[in-house]
């Protein structure tokens, strides 16, 4: 026995060890890694660091690590001196899963989040495949084409550096498919209830396609409603900026003198073009001057100052977020809720309020960096942080199964009272 | 006939410069000969200008129009490939941007002094009136041309730089901080391709660099002296509805 587990710790040796070739893609990812940051980092010093002291210190010992794993954990110390948040290296493995890019353009038409370590259904878009199958928030979706998501889902939230939304478009991910086909999905409905399989046919999905420089043709799509007499809107992402703008404007110009308050959903926005956000707040601000923060690139810094509208809405106002509400979602709530003109429902967003790029690097491995810092006019540092909501609310299973948002509810319950004060 | 002796003989005398450099005066009149010379620019009272701005690494493409007339109007219009219009405009000594994206904007003091002084009509002809210090600092080597460094500093806001060759005479280079509502921005535009408009040179591209980003303008028309209704420099109902409430 003693033998074969000597035979078993040499054979794992051999099969750790490095390859010249593999040693030399771990020092290219080691000097790509360097190089972006001294070259793409906000700050001259990234981190206040003598940048090429770092270069010197660790380089000798990549050229030394015995293994992939060592290699990367090098790589990661090197990051952690910078003490900035999105700043990641992910194993090959786990890159291949958070960059899972949709499978296709077909959409079942399901929104899922990721709650307690299940993929749980928390929307159906009107008119989807999966509307008209009958599928419910709150379902569980145990697999896909009998591949279980349990499993993934544990891998991913293992990885530290894998933040909410990156877990959330991985999920995601797997309820894509080719247009017209379809997906086999494994449900489980209610509390008590057992596993149904559904196929489910892939269509267009929500919205109509908007193209913006260089970003992939994107459906978007907004909703609005009166939730009794509070104005309701939600769109997916900060793009097509005609339409959005149109729908927004007209949204809150349909509540000036009527409404009691406003809910502006952004839970499950990643974000878009950064200026739609200052346009935006522009209808709940009445003085000039007033900035949603600062944006820190090397040369310079940006202030996002909004420019108040002719007409502005000055009832209360809530905005919902959760973990993938991203990047000028972020700027958008976060700048609001310091300017004292919002109140923040829901979870902590996605702490990724910069263009943050995730690259492969030479050895597989993925890389993270942000460009530039923001910081909110509160002072708040939105990367890594992001916005916390005034009201913490979860999504639960069993809130969803019984048809009610929690979120929502307490967003009007908090516009109700601002109308009656208690 | 004066233009071509004055093209000939103005680089010669610049030549003295290579031990004294030339006065900043003797260069910008320079710039003004080579260009067309004042009484070509004295012609003109109205400009359409009709072309393109792209930012290629983004992919965003835009369509760009503007119309400026004697002695200080202007209005732009940026129509960006999938969000929509931004509008700005200058006159009777306001100074505005408006777009469906950002909101009405009325500028005001650095943004709006810059803006005002951008709008004059015939600025190149008239830099005693915009600068009220001008100044040769150097030779500086731009794509291989030896060029004047000119410091050119108004009444009140930033100094700029231009660059002119020692050859042709001509802008080639432009540094200086753009002013907005987002801050102070080091620019630099490096201007190129002249073409010959109404009698007058006017350069055709510019590659402009700010904040990181790099954007090219291309001018493809410009009409000179074309009538522009007065309505078209009136500013849109949303500024005149922060105009009111001022």
């Amino acid at each position: 026995m003693r033998l074969l587990a000597g035979l078993l710790a040499f054979c794992g040796s051999l099969a750790a060890q490095l390859t010249p070739e593999q040693k030399e893609l771990n020092t290219a990812s080691f000097e790509k890694v360097w190089t972006t940051i001294r070259d793409k980092h906000w700050q001259k010093n990234p981190g206040g660091l003598d940048w090429q002291a770092i270069h010197d210190e660790f380089r000798p010992k990549i050229d030394h690590a015995e293994t992939n794993d060592q290699a990367r954990a090098l790589i990661r110390e090197m990051l952690g001196r910078l003490k900035q948040t999105h700043f990641a290296v992910f194993a090959a493995n786990v890159y291949e899963d958070v960059g899972a890019v949709s499978m296709g353009d077909g959409s079942s038409g399901i929104d899922v989040r990721v709650i307690d370590d299940r993929a749980v259904v928390t929307n159906v878009d009107p008119g989807s495949p999966a509307d008209k199958a009958g599928v419910k928030p709150g379902w569980v979706v145990v697999s896909v084409d009998t591949k279980e998501l349990a499993p993934a889902i544990q891998k991913l939230k293992a990885d530290p550096a894998i933040h909410e939304i990156a877990l959330e478009r991985a999920v995601l991910a797997r309820l894509t498919g080719p247009m017209g086909g379809t997906i086999q999905v494994t449900f489980l409905k209610g509390l008590d209830a057992g596993l149904t399989v559904m196929d489910l046919p892939l269509a267009a999905p929500r919205g109509q396609v908007a193209k913006f420089g260089n970003l992939p043709p994107t459906h978007v799509w907004t909703e609005t409603k009166r939730l009794g007499n509070t104005g309701y809107i939600r769109f997916n992402m900060f793009l097509d900026l005609v339409h959005v703008m149109a729908s927004f404007s007209d949204t809150v110009n349909s509540c000036l003198k009527q409404c009691d308050g406003l809910i502006i959903d952004l839970r499950g926005n990643p974000g878009g073009i950064g200026g739609m956000a200052l346009g935006m707040a522009g209808f709940f601000l009445d003085k000039p001057d007033q900035k949603l923060g600062t944006m820190y690139l090397r040369e310079t810094s940006l202030k996002f100052v909004v420019n108040p509208r002719p007409e502005v809405f000055m009832g209360p106002v809530a905005i919902l977020v959760d973990g993938t509400s991203a990047s000028t979602s972020e700027i958008f709530a976060g700048g609001l809720k310091d300017l004292g003109r919002a109140r923040i429902f829901g979870t902590r967003t996605a702490a990724a309020a910069l263009p943050s790029v995730i690259e492969k690097l030479p050895n597989g491995d993925g890389f993270q960096y942000a460009m530039a810092n923001y910081i909110s006019d509160g002072g708040q540092t939105l990367e890594g942080n992001g916005v916390a909501p005034d009201v913490e609310i979860k999504l639960t299973r069993e809130a969803l199964l019984a048809g009610h948002d929690p979120v929502e509810d307490a967003a009007l319950e908090w516009i109700k009272k601002q109308r009656s004060p208690q | 006939m004066i233009r071509q002796i004055a093209l000939f003989v103005l680089p010669a005398v610049l030549g003295f410069a290579d031990d004294a450099l030339p006065k900043a005066e003797t260069i910008l009149d320079h710039y003004i000969e080579v260009t067309g010379g004042k009484a070509a620019y004295e012609k003109r009272k109205t400009e359409v200008a009709k072309g393109t701005l792209e930012m290629t690494a983004q992919g965003v493409k835009a369509a760009v129009t503007r119309y400026s007339a004697a002695p200080d109007k202007s209005y732009s219009l940026l129509e960006i490939e999938g969000a929509g219009k931004i509008e700005s405009g200058s006159g009777n000594g306001i100074a505005w941007d408006n777009s469906a994206m950002m909101g009405p904007h009325l500028k005001s003091g650095e943004e709006k002094t810059q803006a005002l002084r951008e709008a004059m009509f015939n600025a190149q002809l008239n830099w005693r009136k915009v600068y009220s210090k001008v100044e040769t600092t150097g030779v500086e080597t731009i794509d291989g041309e030896e060029c004047y460094k000119v410091v050119l500093t108004p009444e009140t806001g930033k100094p700029e730089t231009q660059y002119f060759q020692k050859k042709s005479g001509l802008a080639v280079k432009m540094t200086m901080t753009l002013v907005n509502q987002m801050g102070e921005v080091p620019a630099e535009v490096l201007i190129s391709d002249y073409k010959d408009f109404g009698g007058v040179l006017i350069p055709t591209k510019q590659i402009n660099k700010a904040a990181g980003q790099e954007f090219t303008t291309t001018i493809q028309s410009v009409s000179v002296n074309e009538e522009i209704p007065p309505e078209r420099f009136e500013p849109p109902a949303e500024i005149k509805a922060l105009l009111d409430k001022k």
